[in-house]
């Protein structure tokens, strides 16, 4: 519009961004940039700074260094959230920001309602005409009276952005909008950010599915270990390189071909044809003793829900499963009395008892074997605790501490240590080094190493690909809750279940 | 608001049907005396009802209600003993002790981010002991009744033709909080508050600003119904409205706000009251002893509860099934 804005031409600029919480280097020199009314992905493996650089864009955090303009007008080191809002920086969250019991009016002009001009009073049907002109002005499908609660995460982010949009923004960013829609709802999605580009709305969209990278946008940047790598113009786009450039230092790491190799001993579990309506479809696999399952796949790929379904804290539709043969119902007690064990995802959530000591943590899941009458024996539950502690190499090895109290590390190895203590014939773990240290993370690999030589059958679900590529034996890749592809044999790399991931099996772009 | 809707016509089909029964079952039911004493009842606990279901709107709970009353009456009653003060000058200064101790409630629980309950238990408990310590007392040191005979404050527990003044007061400020909650920003504020509070914030909502005023017009609320209260029973003593949170908790509930914050309004909770009111009523024209109430109310809270739960997810079945198949048809159109 304004010649001004057009000769400035970007609409964000970002250089020199450095940022360190406490220690190591998150960002390094990170230069990143956007004009008016550009698509513009960000990609870059788990951990590559990605969404520190949103936080940073959006004043959830401060940098260190560097300079930052939008709209040509400087930010300065204190940014805050309030004032990114201000600017017109607006974030798509999935739910976070829509009260739930309210109409979509409602939330597109919460504290902005439009009221009569004598007395105080919002005028409902002003609202309600206001919100519905601003619906149909992009040709969305959803009614200004619609209740939240109502609504699909699709039609929910819909009117995320609708907010966003009416609060004037002139860059909107998306954090992985697609991971929970489903292939119409992500066509859908895509339509309106084409439409928010030719409004002149920047978007900066960030996501691992490498076709969405591909047929969505202007330019592509590719971070990797808080650095930037490179700025893609849409000619050069190509997903195959972009996976090149994500792994890019580690690429000899990573074509060093990792061995798989077929395990021969007794089949544990046999899955056969397992569904579950909204997670995954038509699963079949089996897994041997003594042998490490890896499962890949991108974040709602459907990889937690299958251990969940299998483990029995989710039930499964159809399919049916197999346990040293015989047919198996999964539920969880019965589980654990059979010799299965689960280490989630979410250890904060799901896997300790803060408050609650080592001791109590780890004689939860072993009460069957130190209860004594009606009671149970303090003096076993501590014996069991001490066992744990040594098998794990707990620090500190005082079994009265709060689990809470104790560093990441070492709440995953309490986690993995209620475990070990028990005849242990199938393990499942989820995301288990997620943020813990290099030293436990070694040490967590040695310890599945032992069970695996024990005869205990592991499954692995992990986004870390040279964790999965270096644990697993045979290798699973999910995709929108189906097997896309198997690696049993002969040698794989990380490009090579990256690729899979993102649908660029054997190389063709989709 | 389908849901909310649909529940509420179950609720006013009960209350009917309750009544009619009643109706067939005593004689002295369906009397123009007895209903107007059944809505003087119900309004008693609905007014400080009405400022209870805003605390639950942002996800509070309010257990200092009933000691305000106390104290309010007690202040009351040292005017009235010790002053000459009119009653048209000290009763709004009464009720300032409502909103001074929805202020404490809302420092604490805004200032300390302390827990809700454990902060209007502490209030509740400082006003019950503050309520016996300014009570007027006689020359041996024991709490004395004090018989109001003021006209003017006695006024306040009187009729205007058939209705009592607290029942037009009751309907009169069940009225004005509807209309706050639904047509004003700062009532969108509370349910925003509830419903989401980190949300609220980055919409710009002073969250804060929002739980001050829901305890301070809850502590309003309490001490106006202290005032009609002690004026009714012509007289004010120290226990008065303490345990009238169980009435008061029970009506709401009945009225259809959840404990979980963001959903509610004022017109359930009038239908509770009423509900409320009705059961104890058609328990004394029935013959049954009074003390039969408590476990009544006690038994209503549960069934209500299991009922809401059962219905929510039943609801949320019938949606997820309607939402399931608009999926079918779209994408076998998007196929074809």
């Amino acid at each position: 519009m304004s010649e001004q804005k057009e000769e400035s031409g970007l609409l964000l600029e970002c250089r020199g961004i450095n940022k360190s919480y406490n220690g190591p280097m998150v960002l390094t020199d990170v230069d990143f940039s956007m004009r008016h009314g550009e698509i513009h992905a960000l990609v870059g493996e788990n951990g590559a700074g990605k969404s520190t650089l949103i936080k940073i864009i959006t004043g959830v955090t401060n940098r260190n260094s560097g300079t930052m303009r939008f709209e040509g007008r400087d930010i300065g080191l204190e940014h805050s959230r309030h004032a990114a809002q201000t600017l017109g920086i607006a974030v798509i969250y999935q739910e976070l920001s829509l009260i739930p019991g309210m109409t979509v009016a409602q939330n597109l002009f919460l504290t902005k309602e439009p009221r009569f001009r004598m007395v105080r009073l919002i005028d409902i049907r002003k609202m309600n005409a206001m919100a519905q002109e601003i619906i149909d002005c992009y040709g969305f499908h959803l009614k200004a009276t619609d209740i939240i609660d109502h609504l699909s995460i699709a039609q929910r982010q819909t009117v995320e952005i609708l907010k966003a949009l009416n609060s004037k923004a002139s860059l909107v960013i998306m954090d992985e909008p697609t991971s929970s829609l489903t292939s119409t709802e992500t066509s859908q999605l895509f339509d309106i950010i084409r439409k928010l580009k030719e409004e002149g709305i920047g978007v900066l969209y960030i996501s691992h599915r490498m076709e969405e990278v591909y047929n969505l946008s202007d330019r592509v940047t590719v971070l990797r270990d808080g650095r930037k790598v490179a700025v893609l113009d849409e000619a050069q786009i190509d997903p195959a390189e972009i996976i090149r450039l994500m792994i890019g230092r580690r690429l000899e790491e990573s074509e060093s071909h990792h061995m798989l190799s077929r395990r021969d001993g007794e089949k544990v579990l046999e899955v056969e044809h397992i569904t579950s309506e909204r997670k995954f479809t038509d699963i079949s696999f089996s897994v041997h003793a003594g042998e490490i399952l890896g499962i890949g796949g991108l974040v709602g790929s459907g990889r937690t829900e299958v251990l969940r379904a299998l483990y029995g804290i989710d039930p499964i539709d159809s399919g049916s499963v197999r346990f040293f043969g015989k047919p198996w119902t999964p539920g969880v007690a019965q589980s654990i009395r059979t010799g299965f064990g689960f280490i989630p995802e979410e250890r904060r959530l799901q896997g300790i008892m803060g408050a609650i000591s080592i001791t109590g943590n780890i004689g939860i899941t072993n009460l069957d074997t130190i209860r004594k009458s009606l009671f149970v024996s303090d003096r076993k539950e501590l014996s069991l605790a001490r066992k744990a502690i040594g098998l794990m190499n707990i620090k500190p090895a005082d079994p009265a501490v709060p689990v809470g109290n104790l560093s990441g590390g070492n709440q995953q190895k309490v986690v993995v240590g209620k475990w070990l203590i028990r005849d242990l014939k199938v393990l499942f773990v989820d995301e288990p080094t997620v943020g813990i240290d290099i030293g436990a993370k070694e040490e967590m690999y040695q310890t599945f190493a032992q069970l695996s030589a024990a005869g205990v059958a592991i499954i692995l679900v992990s986004s870390d690909l040279p964790e999965l590529t270096r644990l697993s034996h045979r290798i699973l890749v999910l995709r929108k809750g189906r097997v896309i592809k198997e690696f049993a044999e002969g040698e794989v790399t990380e490009e090579d279940v990256l690729r899979a991931s993102s649908g660029l099996v054997e190389g063709g772009a989709k | 608001m389908l849901i909310a809707s649909r529940r509420r016509l179950i609720l006013i089909g009960l209350l009917l049907a309750i009544g009619a029964a009643l109706s067939l079952l005593s004689r002295s039911f369906l009397t123009l005396d007895n209903l107007m004493t059944l809505l003087q009842e119900a309004s008693q606990t609905g007014i400080v009802a009405i400022g209870f279901t805003l605390v639950l709107i942002t996800a509070g709970i309010d257990m200092s209600i009933g000691a305000v009353i106390a104290v309010t009456a007690m202040v009351c009653a040292n005017f009235l003993t010790y002053t000459h003060i009119p009653a048209a000058l000290f009763i709004p200064m009464s009720l300032g002790v409502g909103l001074l101790v929805g202020a404490f409630n809302g420092f604490f629980i805004t200032r300390f981010k302390l827990p809700e309950f454990i902060v209007t238990l502490a209030s509740r408990g400082i006003l019950a002991g503050l309520a016996l310590i300014i009570a007027v007392k006689d020359s041996m040191g024991f709490v004395s009744n004090v018989y109001i005979q003021d006209p003017v404050y006695l006024s306040f527990g009187g009729t205007i033709g058939p209705v009592y003044i607290i029942t037009i007061v009751f309907f009169a400020m069940a009225f004005l909080t509807q209309s706050f909650l639904k047509r004003t920003r700062a009532g969108t504020n509370v349910y925003a508050t509830g419903a989401n509070p980190t949300a609220a914030r980055l919409s710009g909502i002073n969250t804060k600003r929002s739980i001050y005023g829901v305890y301070m017009f809850s502590g309003f609320c309490a001490s106006i119904a202290a005032i009609f209260i002690s004026s009714r029973m012509m007289t004010a003593m120290p226990d008065f409205g303490i345990g009238s949170e169980m009435d008061v908790i029970a009506s709401v509930v009945i009225g259809g706000t959840p404990f979980t914050g963001g959903v509610g309004d004022i017109w359930g909770t009038v239908l509770g009251t009423l509900f409320l009111a009705l059961i104890k009523n058609g328990i004394l024209k029935l013959g049954i002893s009074p003390y039969v109430q408590p476990i009544a109310i006690g038994g209503i809270i549960v069934v209500v509860v299991i009922l809401d739960v059962w219905y929510k997810s039943y609801a949320e079945g019938q949606a997820r099934r309607s939402a399931r198949r608009a999926r079918e048809s779209d994408s076998r159109s998007a196929a074809a």
